[in-house]
């Protein structure tokens, strides 16, 4: 380029750049709901999240559940802030190849009670999606369940069993806590349960047996 | 003089006419040799390249080749920034979920949640026979989801069939629907 060109150019290029980046940083229209001190807090907390390539829409809504429901500006904050944290260590503990709906998930299964341990062991017990396991695991344990009790249980079927499967066994779970019987009980039982119906689905789809 | 010359022709005549012994590895020497060379058209090609990039030039840029050329740029570093971001979320298949909840004294109930930008304005549920059933159906893909039924524009509850959401922060009930992926 001739140094006239130059001179021209660049304060360009440079306008340009900075023009691009502020696009990229543009706030999500939803959060426009949200106060004026409330809203570039949440923002910069999604910003940071998808920098650190953390999914942004759980966090989003999250902010937007704190609106709706009139809670304050800090309590939002804190909320997201602490969700961000949450879906940061699920991350850690099941790997980069998570999907946003299984560290939503293990987020829960941490605030729950389960241990970082116990969602990679989770990871590497199971080859299908993790998110019905995960979110198993959280609502034992919010149900009153020994942490130690519900992982055990939830590993083993997760390995074996179908996202159906978890499904009835949580279902069993809860039924009988409701009908008295103690959380530890009710999920050895139902475990059981579970084990020979995932058992006998697999010797049927097995030919030639009986 | 021209008997000379006869013989001369003569002599040189013998001598083209005897036979020539040929190496025979004088073939694959030569090959050996053709192959070695470098091939001229890309030697070319490279040097003039080479010494192109060596050399000093003078470009003249338009002002509207400048600005091209810094859009360009600017093209590519957003297109970089785009691919920085996290991948976006593969479009699984959606199902459809029913929502149910028994409130006969209320006149106006909102299922809100994770799916709808808790916006209690965007999926309101329809009244049903005498029972005062409420009911919406919502498409759903695989995922965890907070959700609550939002009554009368005042009073907030959780679906009684759902496990409850115990990571909810706010002090308003709400409940968890997971929907899973394969194998379901």
């Amino acid at each position: 380029m001739t140094p006239a060109v130059s001179r021209s150019a660049l304060p360009l290029l440079a306008a340009m750049l900075v023009a691009g980046r502020a696009a990229g940083q543009q706030t999500d229209p939803r959060l426009e709901r949200l106060d004026a001190a409330t809203r570039p807090a949440v923002a910069a907390l999604v910003d940071s999240a998808g920098r650190a390539l953390l999914p942004t829409e759980p966090l989003v809504q999250r902010a937007l559940e704190g609106a709706t429901k009139r809670a304050s500006g800090e309590l939002i904050v804190a909320a997201v802030r602490r969700f961000a944290v949450e879906l940061g260590h699920a991350r850690d503990a099941l790997g980069s190849t998570a999907s946003p709906a299984e560290l939503s998930a293990g987020a829960a299964a941490l605030r729950a009670g389960a241990s970082p341990t116990v969602l990679a062991r989770l990871r590497q017990a199971r080859r299908e999606p993790l998110t019905m396991p995960l979110a198993v695991l959280a609502d034992l344990v919010a149900s009153g369940v020994p942490v130690d009790s519900a992982a055990a249980a939830v590993l083993a079927l997760a390995a074996r069993g179908r996202d159906a499967d978890l499904v009835e066994f949580r279902r069993a779970v809860e039924r009988d806590i409701a009908l008295g019987a103690p959380p530890a009980a009710a999920t050895a039982a139902a475990a059981t349960a579970a084990d020979m119906r995932v058992n006998a689905g697999a010797r049927q789809q097995r030919p030639g047996r009986p | 003089m021209f008997d000379q010359v006869e013989d001369a022709v003569e002599r040189l005549t013998r001598h083209l006419r005897r036979a020539v012994r040929i190496d025979p590895a004088l073939d694959d020497r030569v090959m050996r040799a053709i192959t070695a060379l470098p091939a001229p058209g890309r030697a070319t090609w490279l040097g003039e390249m080479w010494r192109w990039l060596r050399s000093p030039h003078q470009l003249t840029v338009t002002p509207l080749g400048g600005l091209a050329a810094a859009a360009a740029v600017a093209v590519v570093v957003v297109l970089i920034r785009m691919d920085s971001k996290p991948p976006a979320p593969h479009y699984e298949e959606s199902r459809a979920f029913q929502f149910v909840l028994v409130a006969p004294r209320a006149t106006r109930v909102s299922l809100v949640g994770d799916f709808n930008d808790w916006d209690a304005g965007r999926t309101p549920m329809r009244r049903t026979g005498t029972e005062a059933l409420w009911t919406a159906v919502v498409p759903l893909v695989p995922g965890r989801y907070h959700y609550a039924f939002f009554v009368d524009g005042s009073r907030w509850l959780a679906d009684p069939s759902a496990p409850v959401a115990r990571d909810e922060d706010y002090g308003a009930p709400s409940s968890v629907l997971t929907v899973g992926g394969g194998g379901s």
